[in-house]
């Protein structure tokens, strides 16, 4: 073991190392992190399911490579979290909702069976806002997860177990599912850094769908390093995936260390002046924007107009999409059943009506109704038209810039209880992100300070051309290595 | 029901039908959106996967093979292709559908503005209807329920009904047509032709019975005259082309019945009890459908370019109108004939090949062969004419040795039955049993002197105006030469005695 | 733009979800309130605007021909509430159409 730090508290490229250089064995890694979820999980309900069968099996699997000589697999022994949404064998995969609460995955999804084929430890599966809707977390059948930061507080959602998890030291590195934000809004509201991928660079097979034409796949890691490697070992075209785009994955370890001289970086200023934005936030996304000048980064404003409409187009797509998405929970070939239907419609009704949420009830109802006959074009054919002015708007800025520079979220970390009863200032904690998702482009949220009165941590959203996650990396490693953060939530602190 | 009085009817009601096929790409190895393998029957769910059963996370990546055979579809039936085209969802509830949603095609159909002609009746009656085609478009099937307790298996009066999803996911094209079909006949003429046509490309087997090829009827009337469309009903479940003639006769009957005595026609989906010879309203919950269309988000668009479309048409085979015209203008055949084997690819392959061996000039006996002695086989047997064991050379060389004489015509019967049976070729059969027909004129001559020397009062009858007793005189002669002497050479040579002598 | 508590009930058929006189209630209120804020595109002048249903152009993305292993049926009916014989069991269906 290493000295002064704990082995939970090593990144996956220490793990890895670790290991190879038989330091540390994959098992004592699994144990360390099995030991870390016993101790903390219970104030931060981050798991869903802990699968330790699986874990110390991946374990011994890398153990025996190690004692056999053989070469080891970019994350070989990294324990990692899987959000509750994604399919793996051997797991139950319940998206944080009463009607798939005992559903036991028959096959496994792609990014996950990538995950696992580069040497990673699934520890668990990771709480969620149910289905993936939400900002906080609070919206999962089994309770919410919390902030390790402040356990008063929500870690952001939807992949908020996925982010708390890292935050807390439980795994290395996670992943999530990212649709308006869902990745890098609890990113920053837990100081960890977050990744959403271009559409289409991360096979969905094997993620339950939310919206699939906005839905993706990428990782939570306390390191721009540790984010790049899980995204190089799940990145690439599936064939089982239509939507997966057959476009080369860049080397993104080698855009760590190209700095950022002549970078040029787009302020987005019209974006800090939305009504919301706390000053701490908007203070500190102008401090990493300064700081990337100091670099060598050519920084400049631009202004995004469009994108503020993102919010209105996502909440009639994102609604709509799952409201089709959604309609395969019927009780008929899985999923929960009332027991006395009398009839089929009856099976459908009730089954549905008790296991859905209420946010599940309200986006279901919401895309229903905006698809429905008469009202299609006034909403969806509306938002599918803004969405090509807000991807046009997007594809002007990068003629002028490589990536653009936004904060992630328009607040901190909030309290528990404190916008569930408001869906719309709930919806309001996407804002950022929600454009990115909309036009298909990626974006990283990296933390660039903490907020002087709270002491949480506040995250900046770099965006890229599609495909260039290079150039957001190389932002964010930057950034990352320039303000040396300490982001150690003080529940581990202790 | 009595034709005449559907004929009643149509005398003074016009009636309005369009349909609405669905036809399964049996001929594709898997399903339209996952592995799972094309087949009918077996086991409930055997041939399912996550895409098929629309298990969370799973997703669809649609068949190349199934876009290039609904464009394939279109081509035969001259529709435009699609240049930008793409799959929507049609969202509804229904336990044999996995999603609750089916993948389909909504504004944007690969195919569209098609017709066919189809030839309707017989003779001098016979006449040409052009139907045209409003759309085919791509989808999936659903899966398939068993209805348990109360009635024959319908779903009225079941306890419980178990689902299988073996067929889920099948690969199926839509075909609509416009409301060009005035009479039940044209309306199974259609169905048939069209079925032909499916087959000549390859793409299904079209069966009725195993429900891979499924018509539905929308069919309205109105006074003989009125240019405003009646009030249509839609009709479903024809099991047949028979079903679909008789379904759509009573439906029009039902139609006029109600108009006459003063009702009127109510707008519903009504189901055909083959046994019971009626439709009847399927009771529906008042609920207005509203499929929420919206493009497939799992899926992206298909933009098909000019050179692609060329090479799918380069793949059309002949079709059968085509064929059909190529029979009777090339080789002769009557009409009837032409149609009959060309409708038929297996049969038309078959007759091709033997006439190449036999040569064109013997077309016409070929084609009475293939439509007479073989056709009785088949349908006797039950098997497919490439596996009858009777090969087109060997149906060749039977036409060819009764052709040249060698064999009569009634000898070539037993020689094809013999063939039928054993596969042994006509030449041997004719060798083995010693039928070679015996048209030397020298010989025949001789034995018919001695049948007329043998009977002179019916010679003296015959040259007294009974002409007729040639044919007594020609089986005798046939009775003396043990039937292998040539019936038409017997005739002339017999003719020419009786003459003679009559000088 | 205001939803009326009919227009949640029939959204809720469509949907297939039994709600209680609250929950509908309830919608009909939240559901406007959103609809009122996100309505605010309907003033946009997207006139000659193509819809976007994907964010970039991809086309034509096709599998081949071939058969893939599926789940054995085991596996298939794994989750199911109620299986017999085999195949999946629902209660009966009434006033229902036959599906497409």
């Amino acid at each position: 073991m290493m000295s002064g730090r704990t082995i939970a508290d090593m990144t996956a490229v220490e793990v890895r190392d670790a290991i190879e250089r038989k330091e540390v064995s994959a098992r004592e890694v699994a144990e360390a992190a099995l030991a870390r979820v016993e101790e903390l999980d219970a104030h931060v309900h981050a798991f869903n399911q802990v699968c330790p069968d699986l874990a110390l099996q991946a374990a011994a699997r890398i153990d025996a490579m190690v004692a056999a000589g053989e070469a080891l697999p970019p994350l070989a022994g990294v324990p990692a979290g899987i959000k509750d949404n994604m399919n793996l064998v051997g797991t139950r995969t319940t998206c944080s909702s009463r009607i798939l609460q005992d559903y036991e995955s028959v096959y496994t999804c792609t990014a996950v069976q990538r995950l696992l084929d580069a040497g990673a430890l699934p520890v668990g599966k990771c709480n969620l806002d149910e289905f993936a809707f939400g900002s906080s977390t609070e919206n999962s059948a089994f309770g919410p997860t919390r902030n390790p930061w402040d356990l008063e507080r929500v870690p952001g959602g939807s992949s908020g177990g996925s982010a708390a998890a890292v935050a807390a030291r439980m795994v290395a590195v996670s992943l999530g599912s990212d649709t308006g934000g869902s990745i890098r809004q609890p990113g920053a509201l837990t100081g960890t850094v977050a990744v959403k991928p271009t559409y289409g660079r991360v096979s969905r097979y094997g993620l339950v769908a939310f919206a699939s034409s906005l839905d993706q796949i990428g990782p939570f890691a306390r390191t721009v390093e540790d984010a790049a490697l899980v995204l190089q070992a799940i990145a690439g075209k599936d064939p089982l995936d239509a939507t997966s785009v057959d476009e080369p994955v860049d080397d993104y370890r080698a855009a760590l260390d190209a700095g950022v001289e002549g970078l040029r970086v787009g302020l987005v200023t019209d974006m800090l002046d939305i009504e919301g934005c706390a000053a701490e936030v908007r203070e500190a996304v102008e401090g990493a924007a300064r700081t990337l000048a100091a670099l060598g980064a050519e920084v400049g404003e631009v202004a995004l107009p469009m994108s503020r409409h993102g919010l209105s187009a996502y909440y009639i797509i994102g609604p709509a999409e799952a409201s089709s998405n959604l309609a395969r929970f019927d009780g008929i070939r899985y999923g929960h059943r009332v027991k006395d239907a009398e009839d089929v419609l009856d099976l459908y009704m009730r089954s549905r009506a008790e296991g859905f949420g209420p946010e599940s009830i309200r986006r279901i109802m919401l895309g229903t109704y905006a698809l429905s006959a008469g009202y299609y074009e006034a909403y969806y054919g509306q938002a599918q038209k803004t969405r090509t002015l807000i991807i046009r708007e997007f594809a002007e800025a990068f003629e002028r810039f490589d990536v653009l520079l936004t904060p992630t979220s328009p607040t901190v970390a909030f309290k528990l209880g404190e916008k569930a009863s408001d869906p719309l200032a709930m919806y309001l904690s996407d804002v950022y992100t929600i454009p990115l998702n909309l036009a298909g482009l990626p974006g990283i949220s990296v933390p660039v300070g903490l907020c002087p009165s709270t002491g949480l941590p506040i995250g900046a959203q770099i965006a890229a051309r599609h495909f260039d996650e290079a150039a957001m990396f190389r932002a964010a490693a930057a950034l990352e290595r320039a303000l040396a953060l300490d982001m150690v939530p003080p529940l581990v602190r202790k | 029901m009595a034709k005449d009085r559907l004929a009643e009817v149509l005398e003074r009601y016009e009636a309005v039908i369009g349909l609405e096929i669905h036809t399964e790409l049996t001929s594709l190895r898997s399903k339209m959106f996952c592995g799972c393998p094309v087949a009918f029957g077996g086991e409930p769910n055997t041939r399912v996967c996550p895409v098929c059963l629309g298990m969370p996370g799973a997703l669809p990546v649609p068949n190349e093979a199934a876009v290039e055979a609904t464009v394939l579809a279109g081509l035969a039936l001259e529709c435009e292709i699609a240049r930008f085209s793409q799959f929507h969802r049609k969202n509804y509830f229904y336990p044999d559908m996995p999603k609750n949603y089916q993948i389909s095609q909504y504004d944007l159909p690969f195919c569209k503005n098609g017709h066919l002609d189809v030839e309707v009746g017989e003779g001098a009656s016979a006449y040409v209807t052009r139907v045209g085609i409003t759309r085919i478009h791509l989808e999936e099937d659903t899966g398939k329920m068993i209805h348990v307790g109360g009635a024959e298996g319908r779903i009225a009066g079941a306890d419980y009904s178990l689902v299988d999803f073996n067929r889920a996911g099948t690969p199926l094209i839509e075909l609509v047509t416009e409301p060009d079909i005035r009479t039940p006949e044209e309306a199974r003429r259609f169905a048939q032709t069209l079925r032909t046509v499916f087959l000549a490309l390859g793409i299904s087997d079209c069966s009725m019975e195993e429900g891979s090829m499924r018509v539905d009827a929308n069919v309205s009337i109105r006074p003989r005259g009125a240019t405003e469309f009646g009030t249509k009903a839609e009709v479903k479940n024809m099991n047949s082309f028979k079903a679909l003639h008789d379904a759509l006769a009573y439906e029009i009957v039902r139609q006029a019945d109600l108009l006459d005595s003063g009702g009127r026609v109510v707008q519903e989906t009504r189901h055909w009890d083959a046994a019971a010879k009626r439709t009847s309203g399927l009771r529906s919950k008042e609920e207005a459908h509203d499929y929420r269309y919206f493009p497939e988000p799992d899926m992206v668009p298909f933009e098909f370019t000019d050179e692609w479309i060329a090479s799918v048409k380069a793949k059309l085979p002949e079709l059968p109108a085509a064929r059909r015209e190529r029979y009777a203008a090339e080789l002769g055949l009557p009409k009837q004939d032409a149609r009959l084997i060309a409708d038929d690819v297996a049969l038309s392959r078959f007759f091709e090949q033997a006439v190449s061996v036999a040569g064109a000039d013997r077309a016409k006996p070929v084609a009475n062969w293939v439509l007479g002695e073989l056709s009785a086989h088949l349908n006797a047997t039950g098997l497919a004419v490439e596996e009858c064991g009777i090969l087109p050379e060997m149906l060749a060389e039977l036409v060819v040795l009764i052709e040249d004489g060698t064999i009569s015509g009634k000898q070539g019967k037993d020689v094809f039955a013999e063939m039928a049976q054993t596969g042994e070729r006509p030449g041997a059969v004719v060798e083995r049993r010693g039928m070679r027909q015996v048209s030397d004129t020298d010989a025949i001559e001789a034995v018919a002197r001695r049948v007329l020397d043998a009977h002179p009062d019916e010679v003296a009858s015959y040259r007294g105006g009974k002409s007729g007793l040639i044919g007594w005189f020609v089986g005798q002669v046939m009775r003396e030469m043990r039937g292998q002497a040539n019936p038409a050479v017997v005739n002339d040579v017999l003719r020419a005695l009786l003459d003679q002598q009559d000088r | 733009m205001a939803i009326s508590e009919h227009d949640v009930r029939h959204v809720a058929l469509l949907a297939r979800l039994a709600l209680t006189n609250e929950q509908v209630q309830h919608l009909a209120r939240e559901l406007s309130s959103i609809l009122d804020h996100i309505g605010e595109i309907q003033a946009l002048d997207l006139d000659g605007v193509e819809p976007t249903s994907h964010p970039f152009p991809v086309r034509n993305v096709m599998r081949r021909d071939e058969v893939r292993p599926g789940l054995s049926r085991d596996l298939a009916l794994k989750n199911a509430p109620e299986a017999r014989d085999g195949a999946f069991v629902i209660p009966r269906i009434v006033g229902a159409e036959e599906g497409a």
